[in-house]
């Protein structure tokens, strides 16, 4: 399905639950569609079962996900708003790298432009980057 | 569900005192690191867990019931250590058939599953395979008798890197599946940290460090800055736990959650500033150089 970057200093945890929010923003994944099992994933990316349930949990915290007794977990359509923690890191994230590519002289104009492509690539819903 | 736990026990050999009132627990389904210096204490400790040595003092259960001299209880517990043993002259299939008498919970289908996986013949003499060719022929009999407690001494030494994956995948499968609870023990910090989600290090007989893995890395943290202008008040409010300084850049090891540090750096305007996990083995020199045991540059 994926495949995780053992040599990072990203705890798995945490790369896992950026993995599926990637997947479920950019509708890789669709509403109410099944997560694989703990056990399953466990098992194809060798990564400690208690991790993954850790990862599940955490992204059913941020919303992304809900669970049902007995039967899996599953995309919550809903997971379009998201906590304000992560707006305000994604927008330092942001500044950072727009401060960035000011520096390197990239123009407000090249700029405005890919935020509109990029907009539309989005917006067009094909989820392909 | 707690399945392994340790309280107050200290362990002697003569007058030396090699574990010193160590108190743990390992819940049903963990996959437990123990990682410390060289002499540390860690395959005694081990070895009492799977009931092999009596501790002097304290108590040690698995599944609430004490475990020394305790035959019902070990047909669930398995050990593999640093050098697996098997009996001279034995061949894989006479060993399977020892171990099938003694274990009842022997499961003869997964023995023909594994020798498909591992591909090692059953008729030649466990002696006379190569170093790493025993160790696996050690986890293949140690997983068919489906334990409930497996205990690895250094498990991944002298494995290649084809056949570490593959054992690694058979213990997470048990663990995903039957809820076995795992303690290793290893030098190789980057093989605990993929597998493990506790860790306890050992150091002179105590423990100095004893946490969830996730925890353990998101409450210190490496990060690199330069101030416009110097000023130590910003390193009276952090935590820090090494500092170092390379030309303007200062390089700090800092305990605290990441939003805590965040915020009281970015108040001081830093114009270069990166935070970063530490990875385990940071982890492990930099809580050793807190308990005095240091990487020293010595000029030889």
């Amino acid at each position: 399905m994926f495949d995780l970057d053992l040599r990072s200093r990203k705890p798995i945890y945490e790369q896992l639950v950026d993995k599926f929010k990637e997947f479920i923003i950019n509708d890789v994944m669709q509403t109410d569609e099944k997560l694989p099992s703990v056990r399953i994933l466990a098992q194809q990316l060798t990564v400690n079962p208690n991790t993954i349930q850790k990862a599940y949990r955490e992204l059913e915290v941020q919303g992304f996900i809900y669970s049902v007794k007995g039967k899996g977990s599953f995309v919550d359509g809903s997971a379009k708003k998201v906590s304000s923690d992560e707006v305000k890191r994604i927008k330092s994230d942001l500044e950072k790298l727009l401060a960035e590519a000011f520096f390197v002289g990239i123009t407000k104009n090249e700029i405005n432009e890919l935020i509109d492509l990029t907009y539309e690539q989005i917006g067009g819903g094909n989820g392909n980057d | 569900m707690v399945m392994i736990k340790l309280t107050n026990v200290s362990k002697q050999f003569d007058k030396e005192m090699v574990l010193d009132n160590v108190s743990f627990e390992v819940n049903k389904g963990s996959i437990y690191g123990l990682l410390g210096s060289n002499g540390a204490g860690k395959t005694t400790l081990l070895k009492m867990i799977a009931g092999i040595l009596k501790q002097n003092h304290g108590e040690i259960t698995i599944n609430t019931h004490p475990i020394y001299e305790n035959p019902a209880l070990k047909q669930t517990v398995m050990f593999i250590p640093d050098l697996p043993f098997t009996f001279p002259q034995y061949t894989v299939k006479q060993m399977a058939e020892f171990y099938a008498n003694v274990y009842d919970t022997w499961d003869q289908e997964r023995f023909h599953k594994l020798h498909d996986l591992l591909g090692l013949d059953v008729n030649r003499k466990v002696a006379r395979f190569s170093k790493g060719m025993q160790r696996q022929v050690a986890f293949w009999l140690t997983l068919c008798t489906m334990p409930d407690v497996l205990i690895l001494d250094e498990p991944f030494d002298g494995l290649d890197a084809v056949v570490r994956q593959k054992i690694k995948n058979l213990i997470i499968q048990d663990v995903a599946d039957r809820e076995m609870t795992v303690m290793i023990s290893s030098h190789n910090l980057r093989e605990i940290e993929d597998i493990c989600d506790h860790i306890g290090i050992l150091h002179h007989g105590s423990f100095i460090l004893e946490k969830d893995l996730d925890d353990l890395k998101s409450d210190i943290h490496k990060i690199q800055i330069a101030l416009k202008t110097e000023s130590d008040e910003l390193f009276d409010q952090l935590e820090i736990v090494h500092q170092e300084k390379r030309g303007s850049v200062h390089l700090l090891i800092v305990r605290g959650g990441r939003e805590d540090i965040d915020q009281i750096i970015k108040s001081f305007n830093p114009v270069v500033y990166d935070l970063l996990p530490l990875t385990l083995e940071e982890i492990f020199v930099y809580e050793m150089g807190g308990v005095g045991y240091a990487i020293e540059n010595i000029l030889v």
